[in-house]
């Protein structure tokens, strides 16, 4: 399957990062200004732990593209 | 409660502003569904920042404040402060990060614009079901353990022990000194070790 | 030392470890266990007979590295402090086969306990310092070129300091192991498993460039006639009076080469290094006596285990994590947890007495407050919608969550009964929120970070 880059379409990526890790990992690459895809839209969560799949399924379901979670 | 939601957008000198627009997002801000008060600020941590976050709490009535700037695990307790000396529960309080996952890791100005902004609505809708919450306290046992009797521990423990508290030093040897007693003089005073 | 021991408020438990750390800040229950030593320290006077009686005199001291003898009775050195004698018990001829038992004899206080026992003891306490050093890089398994520890001449940088210690097996003189002769020409290699990717540790290990510099000016200085070389990458004085001690040490005639020592090979009775003078570039070729190593400082062994159990993490090397580099160099991820000294990162004796202050003005710090605030975004169960199914005791972490009986009032007329609910301890609950998924009726939520909030969120994104 390949998926063609239209010029005007972005994609709605979703992360739940745990405070403690990914999400101190995040911002470890802002300190170090390390460039990534502005797309990216971080959820803080307490801890992966805290995750629901609820919240994959909600993502979808409002028209999300990717949901990634890390922790 | 009230959705009365006032959202502060910081420039950081030019850490956050030189990559995204404050005034467009701070615009945008001010017309989500809640937000009764938006705008920027040069450092909004320093004290006329947070003395911004206090006035408006008081003039507007404000309900639930956000404030975009840098990382919460940087920040969070400073507003928290300041959004309790405002008048209002400390914890009717979101912080968006606008700088370590934003400003500083984006170089195109209109999405790194666009993704603050959708941030900064993200936490709108956050503290929209904020509850107020009060820390509760836990006792403190003012008794102190080291692990370890070289050097480090031996100091900590007569520091903590002349300050008043009982300390228990654990040791692994049959003796307290650690490596400092096998060693002869030391550097640069060559006095002895033990 | 002395201080430490006699200080009303410090209760020292040596030869001991700590095996179980439970709690949280301001509330840890510690389960130490103190190490059988077949003495009874409460009888003991320290008068130091049994050491003297004791047949079993030929074991090698551990505290000389090797280099001198002890008793199977005995202290760690003679000034030890408490300054009380243990039996090693793998060296007892009483404890290994039965026979024996001339200390029990002779003991005027009836001090001696064959049948002692490891004894595990629980003590509660409010703040835990971490101070357990270092232990040295074992050259003797990665440097093939400096003999794997064949040639007994090649010794590191802490059995030198035995031998010139006054308190040593030498009582103080520089001697060689191999022939017990006084060496003339004396080399030292600096940076022996740091500084080196390949066979040790990328870091450097901070002290060896000071007491390098420190044993070249004993050498120099305790035998005449000699020759000091010291072979190094870079010489490192960065500390109050360094580089004004390391200036005394070239003035006192120590040669400072800079190259790495690529081979040793005996000669006769001499050592031979290999090196390249790299100031000069070309190759060099030193006979010495005796070869010093300056070796890498490690984490304490075992350390490793003891941060997992405590619960905060070790960097790459597996020294203590600090929770910040530069802001919060003594704290942990912990809270209630604070390092000092090596067991942080390699520092020397001024850098470790500061850290240590430090700690301790955290732990004192702690102790100024009556109570602590904690944080309030807890784990709450609406007991309405609890089933009481249990679900989620297991999944705590913390060990925060258990079922407990509640009143409920009967239907219909009914008399009221007892049943099981969910009940959060707020102050071991840190947070996580691991329970709230696996609640199968949504009784439990968040606080800070409920369904709500964070469906709100993902609508605000997704919209």
């Amino acid at each position: 399957m390949s998926i063609e880059k239209r010029g005007d379409w972005e994609p709605k990526i979703v992360v739940f990062a745990c405070n403690w890790c990914s999400y101190a990992a995040a911002d470890l690459a802002g300190l170090n200004h390390l460039e990534y895809p502005a797309e990216v839209r971080i959820i803080r969560t307490p801890c992966s732990g805290r995750f629901d799949p609820m919240f994959v399924l909600r993502a979808f379901n409002r028209g999300a593209d990717g949901v990634l979670l890390s922790g | 409660m009230k959705k009365r939601v006032g959202v502060f957008v910081c420039d950081c000198g030019t850490n956050i502003a030189s990559v995204v627009d404050t005034e467009k997002v701070a615009a945008a801000a001010g017309k989500l569904p809640g937000v009764i008060f938006a705008t920027t600020y040069k450092y909004m941590c320093s004290d006329p920042g947070q003395e911004l976050v206090r006035k408006a709490i008081q003039e507007q009535k404000l309900e639930q404040v956000v404030v975009a700037s840098c990382s919460p695990r940087m920040h969070e307790n400073t507003f928290r402060k300041a959004v309790t000396a405002g008048g209002i529960n400390g914890y009717m309080f979101e912080m968006v990060n606008i700088r370590e996952q934003n400003s500083w890791v984006h170089h195109d100005r209109e999405q790194a614009t666009k993704k603050a902004a959708d941030l900064i609505r993200m936490a709108v809708n956050k503290v929209l079901h904020n509850k107020p919450l009060q820390a509760s306290t836990i006792p403190i046992t003012k008794k102190a353990m080291v692990i370890g009797g070289g050097i480090a521990g031996m100091q900590a423990a007569l520091d903590i022990a002349e300050a008043g508290h009982p300390v228990i030093l654990v040791e692994r040897e049959a003796s307290i000194g650690g490596k400092m007693t096998q060693l002869d003089k030391t550097f640069p005073t060559m006095d002895c070790a033990a | 030392m002395v201080a430490v021991a006699q200080h009303p408020n410090i209760e020292l438990v040596t030869y001991a470890e700590v095996t179980a750390v439970n709690g949280y800040i301001g509330n840890f229950t510690v389960t130490i266990k103190k190490k059988a030593k077949y003495v009874d320290w409460d009888l003991c006077t320290g008068c130091g007979t049994c050491i003297e009686k004791c047949p079993t005199k030929k074991i090698k001291d551990e505290f000389d590295l090797g280099m001198g003898l002890r008793t199977a009775i005995h202290k760690l050195f003679p000034q030890a402090v408490p300054g009380k004698p243990y039996i090693d018990a793998a060296n007892c001829t009483k404890l290994t086969t039965g026979k024996c038992g001339v200390c029990e004899k002779i003991c005027p206080t009836k001090a001696i306990k064959f049948d002692d026992q490891d004894e595990y003891v629980n003590v509660e306490v409010g703040a835990l310092v971490m101070a357990t050093g270092y232990d040295l890089f074992k050259w003797e398994d990665a440097y093939g070129e400096y003999g794997y520890g064949k040639y007994p001449d090649v010794i590191s940088g802490l059995e030198f300091e035995r031998l010139v210690s006054a308190g040593g097996p030498t009582g103080g003189q520089i001697k060689r192991p191999s022939d017990g002769k006084e060496p003339k020409n004396v080399a030292f290699i600096k940076c022996v498993g740091s500084r080196d990717d390949t066979k040790g540790k990328s870091y450097c290990s901070r002290a060896c460039c000071m007491y390098t510099a420190k044993h070249a000016y004993q050498v120099k200085t305790k035998i005449e006639d000699s020759e000091a070389y010291v072979f190094y990458m870079d010489v490192r004085t960065a500390g109050k009076n360094y580089e004004e001690f390391y200036q005394r040490a070239l003035n006192a005639g120590a040669t400072y080469i800079r190259g790495r020592v690529s081979k040793i090979y005996p000669r006769g009775d001499k050592l031979v290094l290999k090196s390249e003078d790299t100031l000069l570039g070309r190759p060099i070729e030193v006979e010495a006596d005796l070869v010093v190593l300056a070796t890498a400082m490690l984490p304490a062994t075992d350390s490793g285990e003891l941060a997992k159990m405590i619960g905060f993490s070790t960097d790459k090397d597996g020294f203590f994590q600090e929770a910040h580099p530069k802001l919060q160099p003594v704290e942990t991820f912990a809270a209630g947890v604070y390092l000092a000294g090596a067991c942080q990162g390699p520092k020397d004796i001024p850098d470790t007495v500061a850290q240590a202050s430090a700690a301790a003005v955290k732990v004192c710090g702690l102790f100024s407050k009556s109570e602590l605030a904690t944080e309030p975004m807890t784990s709450e169960v609406d007991i309405n919608k609890c089933s009481g199914c249990g679900f989620c005791v297991p999944i705590c972490p913390y060990g925060a969550i258990s079922l407990q009986e509640v009143q409920q009032r009967g239907n219909h007329g009914r008399p009221p009964f007892m049943r099981k609910v969910a009940e959060v301890n707020s102050s071991l609950c840190q947070g996580c929120g691991a329970c709230v998924p696996a609640c199968r009726t949504a009784a439990l939520n968040l606080k800070g970070f409920t369904d709500d909030q964070l469906a709100a969120e993902v609508d605000a994104l997704c919209l």
